[in-house]
């Protein structure tokens, strides 16, 4: 089965020609919420470290709120409810639906190896699904750690609850992943940004907003995806 | 509160101590024991209208704990990019508030004229702040009640102390891992409290202040036994009690003679007197303080219904996908 976004693109191909529908709402709509919470997180668990007064953040014009663990510690737990919401609603849609092209395939770190040595001048670009198969593996590898850190997080919760004595060693497992797994979050956000120093990544930028590319950028660098939709 | 000791509190501490050690040298160690086997989680009754404020319980503590207290190094670097650090070393006598070298004190308050001794120390909390919101959780709950500090992990950022309803943990700065990591720009020493002599309850024997309470204001065994202990005390006497129920439930049942908001108001004014940064060192004692936790934890239903919720949209993205979709 295809996507909705696939499904749909045809109309938007008729009524639009040079754009081509790539992302459905409900895809933006998890991305977006994603997104955020984990900026919210990123923020709010940074303060919980503790860092903000420590290194001046608070002495800011009107940051001093930032130093407040009970605020930071309420931000925590409203953002993680955005997330857990947003990765239940991706997941059981994704397996509900059967759309696995993000997910990555055999061969895909080699075939990243020959992407970037096309963006650096050395050799031709393999044509692409929908997803180039370094972005299936940035998928993975923040989508991974993602969930682990939502995991170990929901852990955390029920370990603050009154009435629950959790394992010492388990709750030190916890929390050590998931400040690891935090950490290399914030380690693919960065690389998540880095992608679109490269120009021709910055055309599916559009996908996130209208959920719409240009038509001859797909063709050219996702023609196996392009030609699937092209048959419908 | 002076610092000097008066002729007489040091008559009555000189005594005291000799009675305890003559009290504790007479008594079977069994008369101390209690089997821990037996026991889940142990619990402390404080009776204040029993506490001579002889100190003979903080010079326990003191003598218990000496191997474990800091030794910084001689130059400790201040912190990036604050400029500070917290240096309780050259201040290890002080025994009249809670420091890295003194778990434990006795606060001296006067109430309607009458002289009030409090011994003070962590409370070891059901559902400890400090431990749960540690960002690298080096600090737990035992299985027996205990609340204590992993010396080893901690990188002394005081957070426990600030969420601590009491503000018990005290940093010394120079000591520790972040000493091992990046000093100065990272981390700030190693937080220090009371771990209620938990090696001790491991053996089935009660804490060291407990032992050497010569008036036996102080007792220990198990929890439930401790808190009624200090209720019905409270009822003979017609008192309060202090640790029940705040901060979500404690280990340490006090009971005193008046109530324990002029016991907090007499507090308050001696840390007023104190300036800012010692005033973390004088624990207050407001009836029914609130558990740090009780915010988020109220929130924490989100989690529940956040995935029923995601579920639910789920769904119906997936109907309309199917609809819609072609194969």
């Amino acid at each position: 089965m295809t996507s909705r976004a696939d499904s749909s693109s045809s109309r938007k191909i008729r009524s639009r020609p040079d754009r081509i529908m790539r992302q459905s709402m409900e895809n933006r709509l998890v991305h977006w919420l994603v997104a955020l919470s984990t900026f919210a997180l990123i923020f709010s668990g940074f303060g919980q470290m503790p860092m903000y007064a420590r290194y001046g953040l608070a002495a800011l014009p009107y940051m001093a709120w930032t130093a407040d663990y009970h605020l930071t510690l309420t931000m925590h737990y409203l953002a993680g409810t955005a997330l857990v919401f947003a990765i239940i609603l991706h997941l059981v849609s994704t397996i509900a639906t059967r759309r696995f092209t993000i997910l990555p395939r055999r061969g895909d770190f080699r075939e990243s190896a020959k992407i970037i040595a096309a963006m650096l001048g050395r050799g031709k670009e393999p044509v692409s699904h929908k997803y180039l198969a370094e972005q299936r593996l940035a998928y993975a590898f923040i989508g991974g750690n993602l969930l682990m850190v939502t995991i170990t997080g929901l852990v955390k919760v029920v370990k603050n609850l009154p009435g629950i004595d959790m394992d010492p060693t388990l709750i030190f497992v916890a929390t050590t992943l998931h400040n690891a797994s935090a950490m290399l979050i914030v380690l693919g956000v960065l690389g998540h940004f880095a992608a679109f120093a490269i120009k021709a990544n910055r055309n599916l930028l559009p996908a996130m907003l209208d959920g719409t590319v240009d038509r001859k950028y797909a063709e050219e660098r996702h023609g196996l995806w392009y030609r699937e939709i092209e048959k419908r | 509160m002076d610092d000097q000791m008066s002729r007489r509190e040091f008559l009555a501490r000189f005594a005291a101590a000799g009675a305890a050690g003559a009290t504790t040298l007479a008594l079977p160690k069994e008369a101390l024991a209690y089997d821990s086997a037996d026991v889940e989680q142990i619990g402390t009754f404080i009776d204040i209208s029993k506490c001579i404020g002889c100190g003979v319980c903080t010079d326990a503590c003191r003598s218990k704990n000496a191997a474990r207290f800091p030794e910084p190094v001689d130059n400790i670097p201040d912190n990036w990019p604050t400029g500070t650090h917290e240096d309780w070393s050259d201040k290890r006598d002080l025994t009249d508030r809670l420091t890295p070298y003194n778990w434990s004190f006795i606060e001296t308050v006067e109430v309607d004229g009458n002289a009030l001794h409090i011994p003070r120390r962590c409370m070891h909390c059901d559902n400890p702040p400090c431990a749960n919101l540690c960002p690298f959780s080096v600090k737990e709950k035992q299985a027996n009640g205990a609340v204590v500090i992993n010396e080893d992990g901690c990188m002394g950022g005081a957070k426990c102390r600030d969420v601590c309803a009491w503000s018990i943990p005290q940093r010394q700065a120079g000591v520790g891992l972040y000493m091992k990591l990046v000093p100065g720009l990272m981390g700030g020493g190693v937080m220090y409290k009371c771990d209620l002599c938990a090696d001790l309850l491991e053996e089935g024997q009660p804490p060291a202040c407990v032992s050497a309470c010569p008036t036996g204001a102080l007792q220990s065994g198990p929890k439930t036994e401790m808190s009624k202990l200090a209720e019905e005390r409270a009822a003979e006497i017609g008192g309060y009690t202090y640790g029940i129920t705040e901060n979500g439930g404690t280990s340490t049942f006090y009971v005193s003679p008046v109530p324990f908001e002029r016991i907090d108001e007499a507090i308050s004014k001696r840390k007023e007197e104190l300036p800012e940064p010692m005033r973390k060192t004088v624990p207050g004692m407001k009836p029914g303080v609130e558990n740090f936790l009780d915010t988020a934890n109220g929130i924490a239903a989100g989690y529940i219904i956040a995935p029923i919720a995601g579920v639910a949209a789920a769904a119906w993205a997936a109907s309309k996908a199917w609809k819609g979709g072609t194969k």
